[in-house]
């Protein structure tokens, strides 16, 4: 059988953000989207060789450009109508764990259980508008082939 | 509504940069090939994407897409202007 691929050689060396940072996810977000969401990244994914279950976040670390919370709104999310956020703080302090993990900005906040999304749904709250939503700011420059 | 071509996380980002998901969540996977345009994400938050590649995995079949920016409205009027003009 074929190893699935670890996420930890995808892992930036780089301190967890401040408490106070922001993370940021488009949505509206449900436990029943972010159940599926998790096993996508089981099915992927390991963690150190074993099963892991997360979501993807952004971590708004900058105070202008493309990490910024307003950066984040305007590109990668953009297409987003509303967006949840929470503070590292308040979601590591919960239990959450979160890996600096691909490209910046982006993370993998890990959830240990399944068990454990409706208390995440709450650190998140409701989903805001996104003033953001529809810019053209592109996501991301094509590789070139 | 729209309907989704392909379910995805659009949050989810790999080690390419791209947004990805699995081939099996298309609808018809038959439409998801490298250069096409399909909308993704999910009912309440669709978006339209240019499908990268396809990679394939131990567990199925990644897809790699690179959503484009703005409203899906906005893409939707542009097909109907152009569509009754």
């Amino acid at each position: 059988m074929t190893e699935l691929p670890d996420l930890r050689d995808f892992v930036r060396p780089e301190p967890l953000p401040p408490s106070a940072t922001l993370i940021v996810r488009g949505g509206p977000d449900s436990v029943t989207k972010l159940e599926a969401h998790a096993e996508r990244l089981l099915r992927a994914f390991v963690l150190d060789g074993a099963p892991v279950l997360g979501i993807s976040v952004f971590a708004a670390t900058d105070d202008i450009g493309p990490a910024s919370l307003d950066g984040i709104a305007a590109g990668k999310l953009s297409t987003y109508r509303v967006l949840h956020t929470a503070p590292v703080g308040r979601v590591t302090a919960a239990g959450f764990p979160l890996l600096s993990t691909f490209e910046r900005p982006h993370m993998t906040l890990l959830l240990g259980s399944l068990g454990r999304i409706a208390v995440l749904m709450e650190l998140l709250g409701p989903a805001e508008r996104n003033p953001q939503y529809g810019e053209l700011t592109r996501r991301r420059r094509r590789r070139p082939r | 509504m729209t309907d989704v071509d392909i379910t995805a996380d659009l949050n989810a980002e790999d080690q390419t940069g791209y947004v990805w998901t699995f081939l099996d969540e298309a609808r018809d996977p038959s439409i998801i090939v490298p250069g096409e345009l399909v909308v993704a994400g999910d009912v309440d938050a669709p978006a339209v994407a240019v499908v990268v590649d396809l990679a394939p995995h131990p567990n199925g079949t990644i897809v790699h897409l690179d959503v484009l920016p703005g409203a899906i409205d906005s893409y939707l009027a542009l097909a109907r202007r152009i569509a009754t003009a």
